[in-house]
């Protein structure tokens, strides 16, 4: 992984995270980058990015960078577990998802 | 107050999302009419807690955790409950505090990605207040001395003047949370409540009365002198050792019965002095100790002496949920208040009177 000794932020690792649209992506930048990391040991940025080959900003980027590996896998663990819990949430409760299983119920 | 374009609307909708400790509660209400004193219709008020062993309590990680892990299907079941479309909702609210950091923000990451799906406006509620406004719209109490009592909260509460004003609190830890930790002591159940559990123990006690140290301070109260005495009663009760004033051993249930009647008594005093201040002889008792009978019991016998009343409501209401959370925010939301989503934070501390009741004169 890319280090950066010089700055004492030595461990890093990106996450290239495809989503279906650029709508979805951006939900997910928009409720993830609000919550600031706890610990100051801790660098990370997030961004809408195009994939290869496309002018969409369909994927997440996530950068983090921190002090030890500890540190960064703890935070990279955090992120993930959000992350997957805004994954469900759009799986499952987006506009179209509720309109089906409404329709659902009243056809019954 | 302001009229908005949403309060001019008949009916008015809001889905609220609670998770500051370990019940995930996941709610949606209806306003009808005036919006200084709407009709509010409970259209669905789903819960699911987080419940650990006898012997623990619920820890930050495991309990964001678990937020994380049931949320989608409760906010199903409460949507599916409610039986209204996306386009009947008005905002979403969520609890920005106070309560614990990572349960708070696993339910706040939730709330603001359906906020964004729906296209609807974001709502962060104060706890307290939406402890509050449910239980005056439950019970239509008038202008009661709010005691607020749960797991992590210990206040007396008097509105006056567009703010809910704080009058007498506990100084160290909250009346709930010196029950729960006592309940580990003698390895009490979690389920439902370590709370409940106490409740239904102590009802067994009433034999004797034991020696527990009693700490009322002016307006204000301390627990965690009583819990450490309980605690080490508890041990000399295990250990074989324990007798009780009568010369004969005393059982859990006599710490039950104990404990419960200090610290009522302790909270029943802190209330009569607000009322006293305030003139009012109405107590609103909201918050998951509130639930218990020997507390309404006691604080009844008080308010009954000041030619007054107790309202409570019941455990669908009192113990944590998501439709305190929408009604609140709603009562705000019809002012014209709501939280963008780049400043939809939590905060682990939020006092009761920080927030301006603009719904209210």
């Amino acid at each position: 992984m890319a280090t950066d000794t010089s700055s004492g932020f030595p461990c890093a690792l990106t996450l290239n995270v495809p989503f279906p649209d650029a709508r979805l992506a951006s939900v997910a930048l928009q409720a993830l980058r609000v919550d600031k990391e706890l610990s100051l040991l801790v660098k990370r940025d997030l961004s809408a990015v195009a994939a290869e080959g496309s002018s969409d900003p369909t994927v997440l980027r996530v950068e983090y960078k921190a002090a030890t590996n500890r540190m960064l896998r703890v935070a990279v663990n955090s992120c993930l577990d959000s992350l997957a819990l805004v994954l469900e949430v759009q799986e499952e409760l987006d506009v179209d998802a509720v309109e089906k299983r409404r329709a659902q119920g009243k056809s019954r | 107050m302001a009229v908005t374009d949403v309060a001019r609307k008949k009916r008015r909708i809001a889905l609220g999302c609670e998770g500051s400790a370990n019940k995930l509660g996941i709610g949606v209400i209806l306003h009808e009419g005036d919006p200084a004193n709407p009709k509010s219709t409970v259209l669905s008020n789903v819960r699911h807690t987080f419940v650990s062993p006898p012997g623990t309590g619920f820890l930050p990680k495991d309990t964001a955790h678990h937020h994380r892990a049931f949320f989608v299907r409760v906010a199903r079941q409460a949507l599916a409950d409610a039986g209204v479309g996306l386009d009947e909702i008005d905002c979403v609210c969520y609890t920005r505090g106070p309560g614990m950091g990572a349960p708070l923000t696993s339910v706040a990451v939730a709330a603001r990605t359906l906020a964004l799906l729906w296209g609807k406006p974001l709502v962060g509620v104060n706890h307290c207040v939406g402890h509050i406004e449910m239980g005056r719209a439950i019970t239509g109490a008038d202008h009661p001395v709010v005691l607020y009592v749960s797991g992590g909260n210990t206040q007396v509460i008097a509105y006056a003047e567009q703010r809910y004003r704080i009058f007498g609190e506990t100084l160290d830890i909250a009346v709930g949370n010196c029950l729960d930790r006592f309940a580990r002591a003698l390895a009490i159940s979690n389920d439902p409540a370590p709370g409940y559990n106490i409740e239904q123990l102590a009802k067994q006690g009433g034999r004797v009365l034991l020696d527990l140290p009693y700490a009322v301070k002016g307006m204000d109260c301390s627990f965690s002198g009583i819990l450490t005495r309980a605690e080490e009663l508890a041990a000399q009760m295990k250990a074989g050792g324990g007798k009780g004033p009568d010369g004969e051993p005393f059982t859990g249930a006599d710490l039950c019965f104990s404990l419960q009647e200090t610290v009522f008594a302790m909270l029943v005093e802190i209330t009569e002095r607000a009322m006293a201040h305030v003139g009012s002889n109405q107590v609103l008792i909201v918050g998951g100790v509130g639930c218990n009978e020997r507390l309404q019991e006691m604080m009844g016998l008080m308010a009954a002496d000041r030619g007054g009343s107790v309202y409570a409501t019941d455990e669908r209401f009192c113990i944590d949920n998501g439709i305190m959370i929408a009604h609140a925010g709603l009562l705000a939301y019809e002012t014209g208040f709501s939280t963008p989503v780049e400043d939809s934070t939590c905060t682990q501390r939020f006092r009761t009177d920080e927030v301006l009741v603009k719904w209210r004169k």
